[in-house]
């Protein structure tokens, strides 16, 4: 699904953000990717999402190479993701149910299908409830989750999030590691950057550990402390 | 095809809904394009208007031959056999002073003023005269063909009663032109003022632009709204323009109509005919879509995602 092989990634007069990283995902995995920071989670997953290009080596997505795909075959392959942002990136000048929906206008979908598939994400992240709230209104954990709404509306395969827990107390921050697991667990790949450890807290996940630009360690994390309430969803 | 009106039919509802939300600044640019459009369009009318009465006057190039008062009936035969035999003329008319008296006593009698200086004239002041098409519209040879006129014994004074009218045309052509450039200077702002307020709301819109993006949204996805905000500012503001360019014709006819009256005339400023109609709408959206479209590739070119 996803492969990088020496990967480089250099900003221009700056230093390398990632340095020959080479590692593959396979559909339907949960990934972490772990570092201080400063380490180049956040780069790794620009270059997934195809918002960066490396400056050697070759991103695979899918089979399609990121360094050759014309400018304009990028808006189609960002399709393939759902992003989500330690900062949520929601926009407040509409309601909650309006910031899902985008997703679903940018890939054309309108009318009543649309309608049911943002009632069906909002059900998802529990904020039905709250479809016609302003997202200034909401708390912070359900901004974020109501970021995950917008970032799955539109069914992606692949589901990215930058340190979704990052700005989160650890109660909340565990809803919200667990709508990602119950998205993992319906087949969705799901890749999340974290520093903490709390988000890989369950069963067997891979862990890409980043140290300045170069992935130390790919290995299987071990079962910690499994929150019991995680699972409420 | 599907997709593609959809797309259509959201951005314009989008940008409907934005427009309304900021009644005031759609408002004022919609008046700043409505001004700016009026004023060539209304010179425009203007010139034209002033031209059509000349033209008009241009078509009868027209020599009046007025014979001496005292002359016989034998007098005016001969000069009618010369004009016969000139060249330059296509045809002559002879009013002779009697028809000329009936008329301009008729005219008198069905006026207002029963009362006028003509119905009391008690005796025929006018002269036997020729009115004289020629068959060359050219200036000097109209001079030429005028003297030589001039020339015909019993002759008391011929007269080129077109040559003010020339001018005036040859003036009016001049002021076409200088329409021209103020229609293209004023083009030219529009298409920065334009230009400018879609920047200033792709600026705004940042947040929106840049998560879209994020979302796989094609570039012709976030351009297409706000060439859509150009094209609507350009419509609002073209029928703007249309609304006050015929509320000026209609004010300004009013009084024209009464002056065209002291001058027996039925002569009133023409309206926005079709064409024109449509010129000043059509060129307000192309202004608005090209002002619009500058900006949004110059902001979407320089947009980075961070």
């Amino acid at each position: 699904m996803i492969k990088f092989d020496q990967v480089t990634k250099r900003y221009p007069g700056s230093y390398d953000a990632l340095k020959n990283v080479s590692f593959s995902i396979e559909a339907g995995e949960l990934v972490f990717v772990t570092g201080h920071s400063g380490a180049g989670k956040s780069t790794l997953l620009k270059l997934i999402a195809a918002i960066e290009r490396p400056t050697s080596g070759t991103v695979l997505i899918a089979n399609q190479n990121i360094s050759k795909l014309k400018d304009s075959a990028i808006p189609y392959m960002r399709r393939k993701f759902g992003l989500v942002f330690q900062d949520h990136k929601l926009l407040y000048d509409r309601n909650c149910f309006d910031n899902v929906t985008l997703p679903l206008r940018i890939n054309g979908l309108s009318g009543n299908e649309a309608k049911k598939r943002v009632r069906a994400a909002l059900d998802k992240v529990n904020l039905l409830h709250k479809e016609k709230a302003m997202p200034i209104s909401l708390s912070g954990g359900e901004q974020q989750r109501l970021a995950i709404a917008r970032a799955v509306v539109s069914r992606p395969s692949i589901l990215i999030a930058d340190e979704p827990t990052g700005n989160l107390d650890a109660s909340y921050a565990a809803d919200i590691m667990a709508i990602f697991h119950a998205f993992h667990q319906v087949g969705v790949t799901v890749i999340i950057a974290t520093h903490d450890a709390l988000g890989m807290s369950l069963r067997q996940t891979r862990v890409l550990n980043l140290n300045h630009g170069v992935l130390t360690q790919v290995a299987l994390s071990e079962p910690l402390n499994a929150p019991t309430e995680v699972f409420k969803l | 095809m599907n997709y593609w009106l959809n797309h259509h039919v959201q951005a314009i509802h989008l940008v409907l809904k934005r427009m309304q939300y900021n009644m005031l600044s759609t408002l004022m640019i919609c008046t700043v394009i409505g001004v700016a459009l009026c004023i060539p369009g209304l010179f425009y009318l203007g010139v034209d208007n002033l031209s059509k009465l000349t033209n008009h006057m241009q078509d009868e190039t027209e020599i009046s031959l007025f014979l001496k008062l005292d002359n016989s009936n034998d007098t005016v035969t001969e000069v009618g056999e010369a004009l016969a035999k000139s060249t330059l003329i296509k045809h002559y008319r002879l009013v002779t002073k009697d028809e000329a008296w009936q008329q301009l006593k008729s005219k008198a009698e069905t006026g207002s003023e029963a009362n006028s200086p003509i119905a009391q004239l008690n005796k025929n002041p006018l002269p036997d005269a020729f009115f004289i098409q020629s068959k060359t519209s050219d200036p000097a040879d109209l001079e030429t063909l005028r003297s030589s006129l001039q020339e015909i014994p019993g002759v008391e004074q011929a007269l080129l009663n077109t040559e003010w009218a020339k001018r005036l045309s040859l003036l009016l052509q001049i002021g076409k032109k200088v329409i021209f450039f103020i229609a293209a200077l004023l083009a030219l702002a529009l298409l920065i003022i334009i230009g400018n307020t879609v920047r200033m709301q792709i600026l705004t819109q940042k947040d929106e632009i840049e998560v879209s993006k994020l979302m796989g949204a094609t570039s012709s996805f976030i351009r297409t709204p706000f060439l859509y905000a150009g094209i609507f500012y350009g419509l609002f503001g073209g029928l703007l323009a249309i609304a006050m360019i015929t509320c000026v014709i209609t004010i300004f006819n009013q009084s024209i109509a009464q002056i065209s009256n002291l001058y027996n005339s039925d002569f009133s400023l023409t309206m926005l005919n079709y064409p024109m109609f449509f010129t000043i709408l059509i060129s307000a959206i192309f202004i608005g879509w090209l002002g619009s479209y500058f900006a949004v590739n110059r902001s979407i070119a320089g947009f980075k995602i961070n």
